[in-house]
């Protein structure tokens, strides 16, 4: 079940692509290529927040590609709240005129049993913000890659990724280019790995050389939560002026024990203090999305996935 | 109320209580001075049950039962509270959600329904008042960022809401300014109820002279060497632990 209303564009896809509640402000077109659907979404500025909600049939395959313009001024919130049960290839394109906005919500299960892949590209121009919130529990393969491009001044990315993983795989790679001054990212990455979980992540920022005045921050963690689980955690900075604020940071070990009898000693089972303590660590950065009810759904999913 | 006997107990291979023997009747105010390294902390832990803290031999019975058999948890269920020293942090998890989900481990373990969020914001706010301690605490992170007296009020607070019959108080004066420590102290006195046991741990005369001790005991090398009344913990502020 996912939250959209009555006002929200919803693109179903199952055997094929259906649309509903397109508006003057969403223009959706899409090819039903049974091999590699193609869904074009163009977004005018409107009054009100453009939103739109994916639904996928989640006992079919999925394959798609998304490619979503906004315009000069525009805004988008697209939400996927999808239970992905089958195989998914899933790639979306965004391009971002000057002062868009785009604000990407990914609140997603996979069956442990499957592949899973998720591309995204995204351009941003002049004075745009994309807010981008990933939280997933990973399958037997799941590829989730993810590369901005800040191609001109004042553009700014925020995101935060956070993986439940239950002997289950998951492969992140976040590339993030500077390619024009003024431009800030802000991303944060989260996991948990449980079972026999492999979860890595890959985060990669490139500051172009005429990049003056750039500010970007990268932090991962990770909670190794079982003997066989592993998290990787790669940090990769490439700066070539001067003129930036850069850092970085990635950590993963296990629980503090420290911390685990601290709440033993309140009266909390072994059990719900692990889970506790899970909810915490990955909560540390949902004050980052600002928008209310998004945030309350992340806020859900990890409690009800730890 | 609790009954410690011969009990020893090693950390990392290191016997650090030897032979210890006390006990603790309902409503008894005791408290254990000793120098550093002495192991006054180790007491308070290995009754909590913290993992490593290994009984070599001994045992512990508190209201009847054998304390050592059973979980941590299993223990503060069964009404015993130790205030740490140092109170964790716990980033990502506001206080108010975390004092609720304690209170409700031990409503459970009580065969009591979750408390109702509504009776819990009153109960909260009452507690709270009496402890001077503002309402916007509680949603921040649980002692991340608090000041050294907020961290020890929100661990008299938690004593407060759950109720215990044994409250062991490991070095809570530490880290304390003289106001802090004032108010702390007053706090707790008002959870002397004539029923409920108290095992206070502290280097200095200080903090009794607020929370007044039926039974003081010195503690050197893992044992108690000499118990007194309140005087003894004056005398040991005038001449120290070297000298009895």
């Amino acid at each position: 079940m996912n939250s959209a209303s009555s006002l929200d564009c919803l693109i179903e896809i199952s055997e094929k692509i259906s649309i509903q509640n397109t508006s003057d402000t969403i223009k959706i077109d899409c090819s039903n290529d049974e091999n590699n659907p193609i869904i074009d979404i163009e977004i005018e500025k409107s009054k009100i927040n453009n939103r739109i909600y994916l639904v996928c049939n989640e006992n079919h395959d999925i394959k798609a590609t998304i490619n979503i313009q906004i315009h000069d001024n525009a805004t988008l919130v697209f939400v996927d709240e999808t239970n992905y049960g089958r195989t998914t290839d899933i790639t979306m394109n965004t391009a971002m005129r000057p002062n868009a906005e785009f604000e990407l919500y990914r609140f997603n299960k996979f069956n442990v049993s499957t592949k899973n892949s998720f591309v995204h590209n995204c351009d941003l121009q002049s004075n745009c913000i994309f807010r981008d919130f990933n939280f997933s529990n990973g399958s037997k393969e799941m590829s989730n890659i993810t590369k901005i491009s800040l191609n001109e001044k004042n553009s700014k990315y925020i995101g935060s990724g956070v993986v439940i993983a239950d002997s289950t795989n998951c492969k992140n790679q976040l590339d993030i280019s500077h390619m024009s001054q003024s431009a800030i990212s802000d991303c944060s990455f989260k996991t948990v790995s449980r079972g026999k979980s492999n979860v890595t992540f890959k985060g990669k920022v490139f500051v172009d050389n005429d990049c003056s005045d750039t500010v970007s921050s990268q932090i991962s963690k990770g909670l190794v939560m079982s003997d066989e689980s592993k998290i990787n955690l790669t940090p990769i900075l490439e700066i070539n002026n001067d003129d930036v604020v850069c850092s970085h940071g990635a950590a993963s070990g296990k629980p503090d024990d420290t911390v685990l009898f601290y709440l033993a000693s309140r009266g909390i089972e072994k059990r719900d203090a692990e889970k506790l303590y899970m909810q915490g660590f990955l909560s540390e950065f949902l004050n980052k999305i600002e928008n209310v009810q998004m945030q309350s759904k992340a806020r859900d999913y990890i409690n009800q996935n730890c | 109320m609790l009954e410690i006997k011969n009990l020893n107990v090693s950390v990392e291979d290191k016997q650090i209580i030897k032979n210890l023997n006390l006990k603790i009747g309902p409503g008894e105010v005791h408290a254990i001075m000793g120098p550093n390294g002495s192991g006054k902390s180790t007491i308070a832990h290995t009754l909590a049950g913290k993992p490593n803290y290994l009984v070599e031999s001994g045992n512990v019975e508190f209201k009847n039962k054998d304390l050592i058999a059973k979980d941590p948890y299993e223990r503060s269920l069964l009404g015993l509270f130790l205030a740490f020293q140092y109170p964790i942090e716990l980033p990502g998890v506001t206080n108010a959600s975390y004092l609720k989900q304690i209170l409700n481990a031990h409503r459970k373990s009580r065969g009591e329904n979750p408390i109702d969020a509504g009776e819990f914001l009153k109960i909260l706010k009452e507690k709270s008042k009496n402890l001077n301690i503002p309402m916007d605490m509680h949603s921040r992170f649980v002692n991340a960022g608090f000041s050294g007296g907020e961290k020890k009020k929100n661990e008299v607070l938690q004593m407060d809401l759950l109720d215990p019959s044994l409250i062991i108080m490991d070095e809570t004066d530490s880290g304390l300014d003289v106001d802090a420590l004032k108010s702390t102290s007053e706090a707790v006195n008002k959870l002397r109820d004539g029923k409920r046991s108290f095992l206070i741990i502290t280097h200095y005369l200080r903090l009794l002279e607020y929370i007044e001790p039926d039974h003081v005991h010195v503690f050197s090398d893992g044992s108690i060497i000499e118990s007194g009344d309140k005087s003894l913990a004056s005398r040991i502020d005038n001449e120290g632990y070297e000298v009895k």
